[in-house]
C-alpha cells in the first residue's frame, strides 16, 4: 500500500489537492485521518442521535430533549461524561485488558482504509477488497471474547463464549453471501461490485436477480448475528448476565467499546449498501457531468453523501427490527445460522451462479 | 468406531460451574438469591434463598391499632396492593360478624378487579423485559399507568391505597368513575389486539417461551401452588370460583386453563398465555359490575383511634392476581390485634422455581423467574 | 421408531421459516404508526417534569391526592388522635393548656415525612379537620432534617406559662379574662 505506486491513490491525491511529490504514506495517513474524522466519528455522534430519537418515537416516548435544540447535542453530552468518569491509567492495569485494547483498536482503525466511500474515496481496491472488512468484524469479535474471558467472573465467561460461537456461525452464511454478489460483478473489487449497479434501485445487486434477494436477506441478517447486535445479543444481554463482557467497563473504556460496537455496526452497513443497494452510485448524466467539468471533489462529496444516506436508512431499519423483537437465546442464534441462514445462502449461491452463467437478465421493466 | 460406547455426556464431561445471583440483579422480580450448579451453560440444580425484603409485616401489625393493620396490609404486596387490604377486611369482618354494604362490596369487587388487570400488565411488562423486548416494555406500561389514575382518582394514591376499611370503604367512588373504567376496558380491548400482533405471536417470542420450563400437575401441588401459575398447568382451582367471595358468585365468567398451546402443558408460554386471558376475564366482570352497581351506604361504621374487634379468629382466603391469598387474623378483644397472619401465592410459586429449572438454560432463567409472576415483598413479607 | 418423510420434515422447515420472517415482519409494522403519530391512541405519552408546558402541576391531580401534609394550627384542638393512629409514628404532637381552660397550646406539631406513608388516616380522625392532605407533592429535601415539616406554635416561656396559668384560675373562678 505505500510502496507501489498505485493507480486507486490518484483520485486521492486529487482530492486533497495535492502534488504526487508528497510521500506516499502522507497520503495514506491523511486519507485515514480524514475518514476517521470526517466520516466515521460523525457517523457515530449521527447515528446515536438517531437512534435514541428512532427508538423513542417507535416506543411513544420523547427520546432526549435537554440537551440543545431537540436535544441535538446529546452526543456530545453523552461524550463528555464518558469522558470524565473514571481514567484510563490511574486504576491498575489487567494484562487481559490491555490485550483488549490493543485487539479492540487493530480492529477500529486497521479497516479504515478498506472502507469504500465513493468511486474516488478508494484507498485499497484490490481482488480481495470485499473481504477486508470481515477481518474488522472478526477481530471486534475476537477482542471482545477475550474481554469477556478476562472478566474471571461466570457472566463475563458466558458472555465471551456466546459472542465467539455466534461470530463463527454467523460468518459462513455472510461470506457465502458475499460471494453470491461476487460471482454477479465477477469480482470483489470495491469499484467493480459499486460499478455493476446504477443510481436506479431496478440496477441495485438486490433486484437484479432474486437470489441475489435472499444472499442480501441473508447478508443483514449474519450481519447482525456477527456484530452481535440486538435481538441478537445473546452475549451482551442485560438480563441474565447484566451486560456480559461489558459490565464491569465504565467511563472511557466504556465509550471505546461502544465506538467498537458502532464502528462494526456501521461498517456492516456501508458494505451491505455497497454490496446490494447501489453503493454510491449516483445518475449517470450528473456524473459525467461533473467528471467533465472535473470537480472530483463535489462528486466525492456527493457520492459520500447518497452513500451515507442509504447507509443510515438501513441501520434505522436495523434498529427498528432490534426494538421490536425480542432477543433470541444464543443456541437458537447458532441454530438460527447454520440450519436457516446458511442453506439459504448456499441455494442463493447455486441461484445466482446458474443465473449469471445462463446469462439471465430482467431487463429494465421501462 | 471409538465413541461407539460413549456418548457425548459422558465424553465431553465438564466440572459444574458454581454461580449465585442475587439478592440484586436485574434478571431477578426482586432481592433474592440463587444458587446455581451449572453444565455449561445449563442448569443442573438451584437453590432459592429468600428473606432480603423481610419486613416484619405481621409482627409491625400487631404493634398498632386496628385502623393501621389496612395501611400494613397495603404494603403486603406494594404492587397489587388492594388485595392485602381486601384479604384482611374480609376477615375481620368475619370476626366481628358486620358485613360491607352492597354498594361497599361492588367498589371493593371494581378495585380488585382493576388491579389484577394492573398486576397483569405489570406481569407483562418484566415478561417482555425478560426476554429484551423493548418496545412492549413502553406500550404496557403506559397503559397500566391508565389504571393507577384510576387508583389515584378514586382513592388518591397510586399504590398505597389505603381505601378499604373494616365494614366498607373509606368514600364513595367519584363521578364519572364508572365511565373511565368503561373507557380503560375499551382501550386495553383495542391495545391487547396490538400487544399479541406485536409480542404474544411474535416467533422470537414463541421460541423463547414454548416448552421452557413446565409446571407439572404433580408439582403445583407439591408446593402448594395456585392462581395464574397452577390453572396453566391445568389445575382448575380459583378461589373465586370454588368459593366465591364479595359476590362472585353472581357473576357470568370463567377461570382459564392453560391448554399447552406452546406444545407443553403449563410452560412459560401458557403461564403468559393464561394472564392475557384472565385480563380478558377481568374485563368482562367490570362491565358486568359496573352495570350493576347499587345505591346506599358505602360503610358501615367510621374506624377510629378506639375501634375494637370482639375476641375471636377468622382466615379468609381471596384470589389475587398471584393466586391464593390467606389472611388469619387473631383478636382478643383489645385495641390491637392479637395475631395476623398471611398465606401469600408467592412463596409457594417460589418454591416451584427449584423444581422446574434443572434443564433450563441461564439464558431463560429470567424468563422463568419473570413468568412465575413472584412478588417478593409478599413472599418476604 | 417411524421415520418421518423427508419432504415432510422439509415442508415444516419451510413453513417454520415463513412463519418466523411472517410474524417478525408482522411485529415490526405494528409499530410503525407509532412513528408517525398516527391516531389519538399512539401519541407519546412522556412528558417532560419540569417543563412548564406540558408537565402535570398539583392542580391537575385528582381532588383525592394525598400529598404532603398540612396542619391549620389555629384550628387544631391538639387531641393527640392523629399522633394515635399513625401507623409510621411520624407525627410528634406537644401540648400544654391555653390561656383558657377549653383552649390547648399546641406547642410542637412535627411531622416526619421521611417516615410518613401517606396513608391519611391522620386526616380522617382529625375531628376538627384541621389535618389535611395538601395536592403538593413536590417534598424532596438534601438531608432528613429538612423532610420534618413543623407547624407547632413554639415553646411557652416559663413567665408566659406562669402567667396563663393565673389566667385559667382566674376563669375557673368564674372572672371573666379578657386579653
Amino acid at each position: 500500500m505505500m510502496t507501489a505506486s498505485n493507480s486507486w491513490m490518484v483520485s486521492w491525491w486529487e482530492g486533497f489537492g495535492l502534488s504526487s511529490d508528497v510521500p506516499q504514506w502522507v497520503f495514506a495517513l491523511l486519507a485515514l485521518l480524514f475518514t476517521y474524522c470526517f466520516v466515521v466519528v460523525p457517523a457515530g455522534a449521527a447515528l446515536s442521535f438517531l437512534d435514541r430519537k428512532f427508538s423513542a418515537d417507535l416506543q411513544a416516548r420523547v427520546g432526549p430533549n435537554q440537551a440543545g435544540p431537540a436535544g441535538l447535542f446529546q452526543p456530545i453530552a453523552d461524550l463528555l461524561k464518558l469522558l470524565q468518569k473514571g481514567s484510563l491509567t490511574k486504576r491498575p492495569q489487567k494484562a487481559s485488558e490491555n490485550i483488549w485494547l490493543s485487539v479492540h483498536s487493530m480492529a477500529l482503525y486497521s479497516t479504515l482504509a478498506v472502507m469504500p466511500l465513493g468511486s474516488a474515496a478508494l484507498l485499497v481496491d484490490t481482488e480481495m477488497s470485499a473481504f477486508l472488512p470481515f477481518w474488522s468484524a472478526l477481530v471486534l469479535a475476537l477482542g471482545t471474547m477475550l474481554l469477556g474471558l478476562g472478566q474471571n467472573s461466570v457472566p463475563g465467561w458466558f458472555g465471551g463464549i456466546r459472542i465467539a460461537a455466534q461470530t463463527l456461525a454467523g460468518s459462513f452464511p455472510a461470506l457465502i453471501a458475499l460471494i453470491c454478489v461476487g460471482v454477479h460483478a465477477g469480482s470483489f473489487r470495491w469499484s467493480a461490485l459499486a460499478g455493476a449497479q446504477g443510481f436506479s434501485p431496478w440496477s441495485w445487486a438486490l433486484f437484479s436477480n432474486p437470489f441475489l434477494t435472499i444472499a442480501f436477506l441473508v447478508f443483514i441478517m449474519s450481519g447482525m448475528i456477527v456484530m452481535a447486535s440486538a435481538p441478537f445479543d445473546g452475549g451482551l444481554a442485560l438480563t441474565d448476565i447484566h451486560g456480559g463482557v461489558a459490565s464491569h467497563l465504565y467511563g472511557r473504556r466504556l465509550g471505546y467499546y461502544r465506538f467498537g460496537r458502532f464502528y462494526v455496526f456501521f461498517l456492516w452497513s456501508v458494505i451491505t449498501v455497497v454490496l446490494f443497494l447501489g453503493g454510491w452510485a449516483l445518475p449517470g448524466r450528473l456524473v459525467s457531468l461533473l467528471r467533465e467539468g472535473e470537480a472530483v471533489r463535489v462528486l466525492s462529496f456527493l457520492e459520500l453523501s447518497w452513500l451515507m444516506a442509504k447507509t443510515f436508512l438501513l441501520m434505522l431499519f436495523m434498529i427498528w427490527v432490534a426494538r421490536v423483537n425480542p432477543r433470541s437465546r444464543v443456541d437458537q442464534i447458532t441454530d438460527f445460522a447454520w440450519k436457516v441462514l446458511s442453506p439459504f445462502s448456499l441455494f442463493a449461491l447455486v441461484g445466482t451462479s446458474l443465473w449469471v452463467g445462463w446469462g439471465i437478465g430482467w431487463g429494465a421493466p421501462w | 468406531m471409538i465413541g461407539s460406547g460413549l456418548n457425548s455426556q459422558t465424553f465431553f464431561k465438564t466440572d459444574l460451574t458454581t454461580w449465585e445471583i442475587g439478592p440484586y440483579h436485574s434478571s431477578l422480580p426482586g432481592p433474592m438469591r440463587l444458587k446455581l450448579k451449572l453444565d455449561g451453560e445449563i442448569v443442573v440444580k438451584c437453590e432459592v434463598e429468600t428473606g432480603f425484603l423481610h419486613r416484619g409485616l405481621e409482627k409491625a401489625s400487631e404493634l398498632h391499632g386496628w385502623p393501621s393493620l389496612v395501611v400494613y396490609a397495603d404494603h403486603l404486596d406494594p404492587e397489587v396492593a388492594v388485595f392485602g387490604e381486601l384479604v384482611t377486611c374480609l376477615a375481620v369482618e368475619e370476626i366481628s360478624g358486620i358485613t360491607a354494604p352492597p354498594r361497599a362490596q361492588v367498589i371493593r369487587l371494581l378495585l380488585a378487579e382493576l388491579a389484577r388487570i394492573s398486576g397483569h400488565l405489570a406481569f407483562m411488562v418484566r415478561m417482555a423485559k425478560a426476554v429484551g423486548s423493548e418496545t412492549v416494555t413502553h406500550y404496557v406500561l403506559r397503559d397500566r399507568e391508565k389504571i393507577l389514575d384510576l387508583f389515584e382518582l378514586v382513592t388518591g394514591a397510586r399504590f398505597s391505597l389505603n381505601f378499604l376499611r373494616f365494614g366498607g370503604v373509606r368514600s364513595d367512588v367519584t363521578d364519572g368513575f364508572i365511565e373511565r373504567v368503561l373507557e380503560v376496558c375499551e382501550l386495553i380491548r383495542v391495545r391487547m389486539k396490538e400487544y399479541n400482533d406485536i409480542f404474544t405471536f411474535n416467533y422470537s417470542f414463541l421460541q423463547r417461551s414454548s416448552g421452557v420450563a413446565p409446571i407439572s400437575k404433580d408439582c403445583v401441588r407439591f408446593c402448594g401452588m395456585s392462581g395464574p401459575n397452577a390453572r396453566a398447568a391445568g389445575v382448575a382451582f380459583d378461589v373465586r370460583k370454588d368459593a366465591p367471595y364479595l359476590g362472585y358468585s353472581n357473576l357470568d365468567f370463567i377461570a382459564p386453563l392453560g391448554r399447552g398451546e406452546g406444545g407443553v402443558l403449563g410452560d412459560v408460554h401458557d403461564r403468559f398465555l393464561i394472564r392475557l386471558r384472565e385480563i380478558n376475564e377481568s374485563m368482562e366482570i367490570l362491565k358486568q359490575v359496573v352495570e350493576r352497581i347499587p345505591d346506599g351506604p358505602f360503610l358501615h361504621a367510621p374506624v377510629g383511634n378506639d375501634y375494637k374487634v370482639p375476641a375471636g379468629e377468622a382466615y379468609v382466603r381471596i384470589e389475587s392476581s398471584r393466586g391464593l391469598l390467606g389472611c388469619h387474623v387473631v383478636s382478643d378483644g383489645k385495641l390491637k390485634p392479637g395475631r395476623v397472619q398471611y398465606r401469600v401465592p408467592s412463596l409457594a410459586n417460589l418454591m416451584a422455581v427449584p423444581l422446574i429449572t434443572p434443564g433450563v438454560r441461564v439464558e431463560d432463567l429470567p424468563v422463568v423467574l419473570a413468568s412465575l409472576d413472584l412478588g417478593i415483598a409478599e413472599a418476604d413479607r | 421408531m417411524v421415520r418421518e418423510s423427508v419432504f415432510r420434515g422439509i415442508g415444516i422447515y419451510i413453513r417454520n421459516v415463513f412463519l418466523g420472517v411472517w410474524s417478525i415482519a408482522g411485529s415490526c409494522f405494528t409499530a410503525v404508526p407509532y412513528l408517525f403519530r398516527l391516531g389519538e391512541l399512539r401519541k407519546e405519552v412522556t412528558e417532560g417534569y419540569p417543563d412548564p408546558v406540558s408537565s402535570k402541576t398539583a392542580d391537575d391531580l385528582p381532588p383525592r391526592s394525598r400529598g404532603l401534609l398540612f396542619n391549620d394550627i389555629d384550628r387544631c384542638s391538639g387531641c393527640r388522635d392523629c399522633e394515635k393512629i399513625c401507623p409510621a409514628q411520624c407525627i410528634k404532637i406537644d401540648c400544654e393548656p391555653g390561656s383558657e381552660a377549653s383552649k390547648v397550646w399546641v406547642s410542637v406539631f412535627d411531622i416526619d415525612f421521611s417516615k410518613c406513608v401517606f396513608c391519611g388516616l391522620c386526616t380522617e380522625v382529625c375531628l376538627p379537620s384541621s389535618l389535611v392532605h395538601t395536592r403538593q407533592y413536590e417534598g424532596a429535601a438534601y438531608s432528613l432534617k429538612d423532610l420534618v415539616a413543623s407547624f407547632g406554635r413554639g415553646q411557652l416561656t416559663p413567665e408566659q406559662r406562669a402567667k396563663w396559668a393565673a389566667m385559667r384560675k382566674l376563669s375557673e373562678d368564674g372572672e371573666g379574662v379578657s386579653l
